[in-house]
């Protein structure tokens, strides 16, 4: 009962997180907002994750979730580094 | 332990949502970014607490845990480094000075 509870909330909230992060991706007023956008939609990816494990009942999900904190922590290194390396080239010059 | 499960689900649930909000109405990127960063990283450790709670099993807490001390240790790594580009593009010095009107009520709870 709590358990479907649960699950209906973490969905919702993470729908309403995508969405939110979603169209800040689309109209962001720089690159970096872009990128923390990537980041709350990952953290709503992840949250997405345990809503599945849990209705599921299987422990495989949260190693997706491992798998997908892994994956977030470089992409947003690199997409930093991008950043920094093209700041001279396009908009700052 | 059901109840208590519940509640941190709720709160992260909601922290989640909040997080996402702070893309929108935080005056400049360097504030977005303490909001999705500090607000995401509590709204997920809240949620895998909760969810093992919920869950009752053994092979829930390790993973959790493997979870939660990634995050700790990776998502400031990564805001910090996103942060310090952002500040070498001078994105942040011409917003800075856009938000300076609205500074002393905006620090005090923009930051929590």
């Amino acid at each position: 009962m709590s358990l479907s509870v649960a699950v209906l909330l973490i969905v919702a909230a993470a729908m309403l997180a995508l969405v939110l992060a979603i169209a800040r991706m689309l109209k962001a007023p720089s690159v970096a907002d872009r990128i923390i956008a990537l980041d709350v939609l990952l953290s709503a990816a992840i949250a997405l994750c345990i809503a599945a494990g849990l209705s599921s009942g299987r422990v495989l999900f949260m190693d997706v979730a491992i798998g997908l904190a892994l994956v977030g922590f470089v992409a947003t290194i690199v997409w930093a580094r991008v950043v920094d390396r093209s700041g001279d080239a396009e908009e700052h010059a | 332990m059901n109840t208590i499960g519940l509640l941190l689900i709720v709160l992260g649930a909601a922290l989640l949502v909040i997080a996402a909000l702070g893309l929108w109405t935080l005056p400049d990127a360097l504030a977005r970014q303490h909001a999705a960063t500090k607000a995401g990283t509590l709204s997920l450790a809240l949620l895998l607490l909760g969810a093992g709670l919920l869950a009752e099993s053994e092979g829930w807490w390790w993973r959790i845990g493997v979870v939660i001390v990634l995050l700790v240790c990776t998502l400031p790594v990564a805001s910090h480094m996103l942060a310090r580009a952002a500040a070498r593009r001078g994105l942040t010095p011409r917003q800075i000075a856009e938000a300076q009107p609205m500074e002393p009520p905006a620090a005090g709870d923009g930051e929590r």
